[in-house]
């Protein structure tokens, strides 16, 4: 970030962006802050039966324990709280200080430094955690969850881009817990299939799914064998829920149109290729093994036709918000970034993909820690967002299937959720 | 005046809060509204027009208008009061509107465009009755269409018979009749008749000329205040009588001798502010018993009808008459809202009446014009805003009561609030 | 003016319907009442009594006829059928003889001391179906990713 930018406070920027909600500004504050738990909370939590020890599940001797979802009023994410590996972290680089969540007078709060801020709302852990399959396989490790109401199917955590040492900058992927190799065998899909079944017993509990893996390169064509195996969970899906149908966020490699074909043959509504970064020098520097496989073109085009395939509303493509101003390639000022990223923003949702942002964290396990980058100012991500709702609204094109228990860009859509209606707005491409 | 004059179109768009169908309201007021054949065959059709010649003993037809109000309720100005409907002399400011019948709806027409739709009410149905002596009832009640039923106390002014009538004054002829028994029963009759009717009056309105003799100040105006709020109470079998009642400034005595007959609110019309132009506009005020006796009789009623039961009333625009007058609107509305200010800040409500150049009158023969429609638009505004701030409600003085005062329209948006 | 399906004219008509008029005040404030008298008048248009001028109701439609303001009028019978009708306000009438009309139906049913202050006019501009199994077929189909999973239509497997 150049020097001269001046960077905005909470209150500073709810005050020049009164139209924007305070609670998200505080929302994306926490995001970018961090929030820790005090001891108090964590008792608090116990209490609540929102704590769980996944240890034995992944057979580790110290304690890992996993909070079943914070939330805010309004329903929204305690952002960091919701992947259960990220909810204590340790390596991390933030923006100022952490927030923490501590108990005051009884009730819950998030606290900047002693000053509660914002109430804070525990949800009791997911009653298939604990269980084991037939199989002995500890359920968690099958499939596990965005808290608390997204249920995550990591399919595999290899990537091609990480072995061929052409990973995307930002990404901690070989770090992350409850690895799988790739290649589904079926007693992986049996145990993910009794997983589901108990999961899914729940009632009033699951919204959403998530289906995400690395990019898999193997197969007569490339990422052939990625779409197995997403073919492979769907096809289980479909058992489980005993509809032809799965309604699931699809977040995968760019592929071709008769690879896409094959996923909506087994069931898949959505389809989300992630574009990252919008500007072509950046996304070449930021995701190397995306340009190499095979090419910005390749990636937009795939997200493109998707739409003929799932239909408007039912793809999206997301942009990692802040790595724009990576350095010493990115841009300088947040209006250059905004103004890009706002471009390609607008450019998907021309063309009927919905695009969605997330704020980049800056992990342990990246190369952009590794260079200890700096994360993007508040300000940036109050003008991102707000930039890429009134996008959806003018372009009437929702994002559903990301909505805002399933993702941060979802919050700002929830106040036009009963009028977009994926019908093409005047002067696009339909 | 200074300055271009704004046209409707332009007020609207200068004040967005100021709702368009009072702008308009006032525009009728200054412009005047005549009626077309077919607005008035339609009138019939609906039993919205009736004719007085026989009650009046004229020998030409005399229509009356049953009332026409606008989509809100209120009233389209001028045509309230069976005595301005059909108005031969009469100064305007621009060309009048006009009611015709279009597409099978009665619609208020500026030029060939149709404006605001309008919607006649019918007559009462005491009207064309008469009183067991053979007294025409609309002659001893006539109403401030369509819910108002008006009782004219007595035909007589003594600032007329002494030449100092207020300028703006229309009232000429002159009866020194006062109530008598046999009247009274006509009253009673007329009233009891006229109640019948469910659902029609909201609103008793007592007014009559001024006449300062007797014993004490005014004392001969009170005694036939007393004669009608008596008739009153034995009509509607209740000690108070919810009436307006619009008098000369009583001394204190006779305010209490109102009271107990019933009278529970009071208005001694200030008419005008700025103590110059009291001298000059309101002679006979001035010299019966000046301006300052005039407030004092307001302020001293506060404490005997209460907070909120006491008005006075401003002649909008007759602070800009030439020679004496204000030369700008901001002067005009700096003199009269300081006015309202200080009633307000001892418990006393204000309004205002558009001026009607009237025949008849002085400023007529003056040929005076009324103040711009911007003068009245502003001024209803700074009145209310004053009323809001010191949270002083007319009630007894409402929209539905006499029209002319779009301050008082203004107020329907505080009835929730102010009471 | 948005013409009434049949069945709203009827659940209108339904004495045993619940009527509410829901309006907002110069802060967005809401304010709801019930309306018992809402009936469809000959051409078209809405009308109910409204007993008091200086109720928040009254207040609220005053504004909402003079700055052009929409109100909204729900009808619900003891079924769920459920309708919302937006519409604004075309006249206020205290005189004349739907006023007298209402006024006396007013005296019928409360009595000799009862008040009406006059009768609201609705002029429809759009009918919307709000019955839970209408809405819960529309909201599936627009939004399939709000729905839970335990629901039946969701997951067809018996449990």
């Amino acid at each position: 970030m150049n020097e001269n930018n001046y960077e905005l406070g909470f209150e500073e920027l709810a005050a020049k962006y009164p139209d924007f909600p305070r609670l998200l500004i505080r929302k994306l504050d926490a995001e970018l802050r961090g929030v820790t738990l005090t001891g108090r909370a964590l008792e608090r939590a116990k209490e609540e039966g929102s704590l769980y020890d996944a240890s034995a599940d992944l057979g580790q001797e110290t304690p890992r324990p996993v909070l079943g979802g914070a939330l805010f009023r309004d329903g929204s994410w305690v952002l960091g709280m919701e992947p259960m590996y990220l909810q204590f972290p340790q390596g991390y680089t933030r923006r100022g200080n952490s927030y923490s969540i501590d108990v005051v007078d009884g009730k819950l709060w998030l606290l900047d430094g002693d000053e509660p801020v914002e109430d804070i709302f525990f949800v009791p852990y997911p009653e298939y955690f604990g269980k084991k399959t037939s199989r002995g396989t500890p359920m968690v490790k099958v499939v596990s969850a965005r808290l608390p109401g997204l249920l995550f199917i990591y399919l595999y955590n290899r990537c091609d881009f990480w072995m061929r040492k052409m990973p995307c900058k930002y990404c901690s992927f070989p770090t992350r817990v409850f690895r799988r190799k790739p290649g589904y065998t079926q007693e992986g899909l049996d145990d993910l299939y009794e997983t589901m079944n108990e999961a899914l017993k729940e009632d009033g509990k699951w919204i959403n799914i998530v289906l995400l893996a690395g990019s898999d390169l193997s197969g007569d064509s490339p990422f052939d064998n990625e779409v197995g195996e997403y073919v492979k969970v769907l096809t289980t899906l479909r058992k489980s829920f005993g509809t032809e149908k799965i309604y699931a966020k699809m977040v995968a490699s760019a592929f071709s149109r008769e690879q896409m074909l094959r996923l909506r043959d087994a069931g898949a509504t959505t389809y989300q290729p992630h574009i990252e970064v919008w500007d072509e020098k950046l996304f070449e520097w930021i995701c190397p093994g995306k340009t190499k496989y095979f090419g910005r073109q390749y990636w937009i085009d795939s997200a493109l036709s998707a739409v003929e395939i799932f239909g408007r509303g039912y793809v999206c493509t997301q942009f990692v918000g802040g790595v724009e101003l990576m350095q010493p390639y990115g841009f300088k000022t947040i209006d250059e970034a905004l103004e890009s990223t706002l471009e390609g923003a607008e450019f998907f949702a021309k063309n009927g993909v919905g695009p969605i942002a997330i704020i980049h964290r800056l992990e342990k396990g990246t190369v952009f820690f590794s260079q200890n980058q700096k994360p993007a100012p508040l300000e940036y991500y109050v003008r991102l967002m707000k930039g890429i709702s009134e996008i959806h609204r003018k372009y009437n094109l929702s994002v559903d299937f990301n909505n805002y228990r399933c993702h941060p860009t979802g919050d700002l859509d929830r106040l036009h959720t009963s009028k977009i209606t994926n019908k093409p707005a005047g002067g696009e491409k339909s | 005046m200074n300055g271009d004059e704004l046209s409707l179109e332009e007020v609207a768009k200068k004040y967005p809060d100021f709702p368009r169908i009072i702008i308009r309201k006032i525009d009728t007021a200054l412009r005047g509204v005549t009626f077309t054949e077919r607005a008035l065959e339609r009138a019939k059709e609906e039993d919205a027009l009736y004719d007085a010649s026989g009650d009046l003993g004229k020998k030409t037809s005399r229509p009356v208008l049953g009332g026409a109000l606008f989509r809100d309720g209120t009233v389209v100005l001028g045509l309230e009061d069976l005595y301005l409907q059909f108005p031969e002399k009469f100064i305007r400011r621009g060309s009048p509107y006009t009611l015709d019948v279009v597409d099978g709806r009665v619609w208020l027409l500026d030029g060939d465009k149709p404006v605001e739709e309008v919607f006649f009410v019918p007559v009462p149905a005491y009207f064309g009755k008469k009183t067991r002596r053979g007294t025409p009832m609309l002659k001893m009640a006539t109403p401030r269409f369509p819910c108002c039923l008006f009782i004219r106390i007595y035909n007589y002014c003594h600032f007329w018979e002494e030449k100092d009538p207020c300028r703006y004054c229309s009232f000429v002829k002159q009866d020194e009749g006062v109530y008598t028994p046999e009247s009274l029963a006509d009253l009673r009759e007329t009233v009891d008749e006229a109640l019948k009717e469910e659902g029609r009056w909201t609103v008793l309105f007592l007014s009559g000329g001024s006449d300062p003799r007797g014993n004490s100040a005014y004392e001969n105006t009170a005694n036939e205040y007393v004669k009608a709020l008596k008739t009153l109470q034995k009509s509607f079998g209740t000690e108070k009588v919810y009436a307006r009642i619009v008098a000369n400034a009583f001394p204190r005595d006779q305010l209490l001798r109102l009271k107990e007959a019933g009278a529970v609110t009071y208005e001694p019309h200030i008419e005008v502010w700025d103590e110059k132009l009291f001298e000059w506009i309101c002679p006979g005020k001035a010299k019966y018993f000046g301006r300052q006796y005039w407030i004092d009789s307001a302020l001293s009623a506060v404490e005997i009808f209460g907070r909120g039961n006491v008005c006075t009333q401003f002649v909008g625009g007759v602070e800009l008459a030439e020679p004496n007058g204000f030369k700008t609107m901001d002067e005009g509305l700096k003199s009269t809202l300081e006015g309202v200010e200080f009633f307000a800040r001892h418990g006393v409500a204000s309004s205002f009446f558009i001026l009607w150049v009237v025949g008849g009158s002085i400023f007529y023969a003056q040929k005076q014009n009324p103040a711009p429609l911007e003068y009245h638009v502003r001024l209803a505004m700074g009145i209310r805003d004053i009323q809001r701030r010191y949270k002083l409600s007319m009630d007894f003085n409402n929209y539905r009561c006499s029209s002319g005062r779009p301050d008082v329209d203004l107020a329907r948006l505080d009835f929730n609030k102010m009471w | 003016m948005s013409k009434l399906p049949k069945e709203v004219l009827d659940l209108i008509s339904d004495s045993e319907s619940i009527k509410v008029v829901s309006t907002a005040d110069e802060d967005g404030n809401p304010h709801i009442a019930f309306k018992d008298s809402l009936t469809v008048l000959d051409d078209g248009n809405l009308a109910f009594g409204e007993e008091f001028e200086g109720s928040q109701t009254n207040v609220n439609l005053v504004r909402s006829i003079w700055f052009n303001k929409n109100v909204e009028l729900t009808v619900r019978d003891k079924h769920g059928t459920t309708f919302r009708i937006i519409g604004k306000p075309y006249r206020y009438a205290h005189a004349g003889p739907l006023f007298k009309k209402f006024y006396l139906a007013e005296r019928e049913k409360r009595g000799p001391d009862s008040e009406l202050a006059g009768v609201w006019i609705i002029t429809p501009e759009e009918v919307r179906n709000e019955t839970y199994e209408i809405r819960k077929k529309e909201e599936d189909e627009r939004h399939p990713f709000f729905r839970h999973f335990d629901r039946s239509s969701v997951r067809k497997i018996k449990r």
